[in-house]
């Protein structure tokens, strides 16, 4: 028999039966959507936790435990050696407080030394400007112009954030600060100690050539200054100003130092920190938080897909008695299909074809509904839940995920089910004694 | 063309455990020629059915030998039997036996696409049919739009579409008044004549039995010849 013909064999079958099958191809519909949605689940929330976790870090940097991040030169040049190692930054903090002055406005912040040759190669993209080419250069992270205050300023922050405490709520002084372009300014700089901070020193005028990106994490709150690691002697002359005649204690750093390498691309970080740790470097990399984050990811869509399967099963209950049914029914028929020499293989693959094609329908509107239930969770489910909990961190949440590996899967099991599920049926059917199924009342 | 020796077979009765074993076939011989008209005549329960539904390689046989067109058929498996049957066999039953969800013409060319013919061939060969059979105006009425005669010939054309030299008929005439039967077994007589088809007919009817060139009585399961045609 033709294929074309088997098909419309079928498809004759089921317009008879137009609402029996009906009703299985939605339970299997159900079943199946079920299955995805519930899994998607777990592909939404990893997916929300990985961006969070590769949003907030460059992928490609391998940070050094804390007590071994000071590295000698040699120690430099080693690990510069290792193959796929595309820098080893090194990055300069200065502990004490840094006032920064910029027309009738004044900050509070903190100061970072950095190679920017080194710096440009692996961070992302500056928000505005371009990286200092002199000393007198520097760049400001991102939000140096909000915390740039003046007194008017200072006075509408409080009263804000007043009126936000009254309301259970925080104000971050978005509103207020230097609005206009940073690029190009004058900002005068002033060093204190943390043990005697009205005491400063003389200030230093440096330019503002760029901005730096906006930091991952919402809260965040970056207004760093960030200058050429040549400046380190300016610096320790300014401190030592600041400290006037105070007694410092004998193992006070002004500088510290840290060390982070840089991979050329995220595939070549593991062989990296395998080949530092061999070289007994204390490494460790946000891409393997990635990995135990994927075991515990792929244990749990492991879990729900195996409880949606459930789900399909009790769907393939459905099919089975629709095709059970179907059998019995068409009994005299069967007869004399095998009667004028049908095989026994074209009437099993027949009754399989209308399981399949209820498995393939059910599977097709499950994966549309799916969709569709995924995206309108993602839309809503922020706003339902902002309006429940008064909390606003939930629009960056992916509730549901749906990738094609989720439809592959989820389509296999429906699908294969529901073949399960006419197989029996269908050998019933080519068990059928002609002469018996001939008898049969018309 | 059929040559069938000691043909033995045994029905088991009963409930499990204590069946009787009841013969339904006693050596059973005998032989038809291409071209003939054979009748095999006898009561209800004499074991006419179980003959042809073992022709027809419904089932098999426990004993015994049936030799089609020098094919031993009697040892074949169900799929064997079933492409044997459709390559072979048509079959005219009592009750017609249509697909109630398929026209004249569709079931007519339910064999054809069981062989996997193309459709264009498929209704040349119908058309054709269903002329020599006189239903060419009744193409696309259901079995239910049909008088009793019509579906027979629906049924006959059905078993003649493939072309097979060989049809089985089971009881052909016994759902029909007495006018239509004398229309169908004339049909049978002319497809007999005109095509040289061999018909081998299962019937209780003695007046259907007459037409047959060779005449066998089925009694307790065991087949007697009652001679030529022409001798009764």
């Amino acid at each position: 028999m033709l294929f074309k013909d088997q098909v419309n064999f079928v498809m004759q079958h089921i317009k008879k039966n137009k609402l029996r099958v009906f009703m299985t191809v939605l339970a299997a519909t159900m079943g199946c959507a079920f299955l995805i949605v519930l899994a998607s689940i777990g592909f939404g929330l990893q997916d929300s936790i990985e961006d969070e976790i590769l949003s907030s870090e460059t992928v490609t940097k391998i940070e050094v435990l804390g007590s071994q991040a000071l590295f000698t030169e040699e120690e430099v040049a080693d690990i510069e050696g290792v193959e796929n190692v595309q820098t080893v930054l090194k990055t300069t903090s200065v502990d004490a407080n840094v006032a920064g002055y910029m027309e009738d406005r004044d900050t509070s912040t903190s100061l970072r030394l950095v190679d920017f040759t080194d710096y440009a190669a692996v961070s992302k993209p500056l928000s505005e400007g371009k990286y200092p080419e002199n000393e007198n250069e520097i760049i400001v992270g991102y939000h140096f112009g909000q915390t740039l205050l003046n007194e008017a300023d200072r006075k509408l922050v409080e009263e804000k954030s007043k009126a936000a405490e009254a309301e259970g709520t925080y104000y971050d002084g978005a509103e207020e600060g230097y609005k206009d372009s940073l690029i190009g300014k004058e900002v005068e700089i002033a060093l204190s100690t943390h043990e005697q901070p009205d005491v400063l020193s003389d200030r230093k005028t440096y330019t503002i050539v760029g901005v730096m990106p906006e930091p991952a994490y919402e809260w965040a709150i970056e207004n760093r200054i960030y200058m050429m690691d040549e400046q380190r002697e300016v610096i320790e002359n300014m401190y030592s100003q600041a400290i006037a005649d105070l007694e410092v204690a004998s193992d006070f750093e002004l500088f510290s130092e840290r060390f982070d390498i840089y991979a050329e691309s995220l595939e070549y970080v593991k062989p990296i920190l395998e080949e530092l740790r061999g070289k007994g470097y204390g490494v460790y990399s946000v891409t393997e938080q990635l990995d135990e984050l994927n075991v515990f990811f792929l244990v749990l869509k492991a879990g729900l897909v195996f409880v949606g399967t459930i789900a399909v099963l009790i769907a393939s209950i459905g099919i089975f008695n629709t095709m059970t049914m179907a059998v019995t029914e068409r009994t005299r028929e069967i007869g004399v299909l095998k009667a004028i020499g049908a095989s026994p293989k074209l009437i099993q693959r027949l009754f399989l074809m209308e399981s399949t094609f209820i498995g393939v329908i059910g599977t097709v509107l499950a994966i549309a509904i799916s969709y569709v239930v995924s995206f309108a969770s993602n839309a809503l489910l922020p706003i339902i839940l902002k309006a429940a909990t008064g909390e606003d961190g939930f629009n960056n949440v992916q509730f549901s995920a749906i990738p094609w590996q989720l439809v592959v899967i989820a389509a296999a099991i429906s699908i294969g089910v529901a073949m399960i599920s006419g197989l029996r049926p269908a050998r019933k059917a080519t068990k059928i004694e002609v002469m018996q199924a001939l008898r049969q009342e018309l | 063309m059929i040559k069938v020796t000691n043909l033995q077979h045994t029905f088991s009765i009963g409930k499990r455990g204590k069946e009787r074993q009841v013969p339904v076939l006693r050596d059973v011989s005998f032989d038809v020629k291409k071209g003939e008209i054979v009748a095999v005549v006898g009561k209800s329960g004499s074991g006419k059915s179980t003959l042809l539904q073992i022709l027809a390689g419904f089932m098999k046989p426990e004993h015994g030998s049936i030799v089609v067109n020098a094919q031993e058929i009697a040892a074949f498996n169900e799929v064997q039997s079933a492409k044997f049957r459709l390559e072979n066999f048509g079959f005219i039953f009592q009750n017609f036996q249509l697909m109630p969800s398929l026209t004249a013409f569709e079931n007519i060319e339910l064999p054809l696409k069981l062989q996997g013919m193309n459709v264009s061939e498929r209704r040349k060969r119908v058309e054709v049919i269903m002329k020599k059979v006189g239903l060419t105006e009744v193409t696309d009425h259901y079995p239910n739009e049909l008088s009793g005669g019509q579906q027979q010939r629906v049924s006959i054309a059905r078993a003649l579409v493939t072309n097979a030299p060989i049809l089985l008929a089971d009881e052909p005439t016994g759902s029909l008044d007495s006018e239509t039967e004398q229309d169908i077994l004339m049909l049978i007589q002319q497809l007999n004549r005109e095509l040289d088809l061999t018909f081998i007919i299962i019937t209780h009817d003695e007046e259907v039995a007459m037409i047959a060139d060779k005449r066998y009585r089925m009694h307790d399961g065991q087949l007697v010849k009652e001679g030529e045609h022409n001798a009764f």
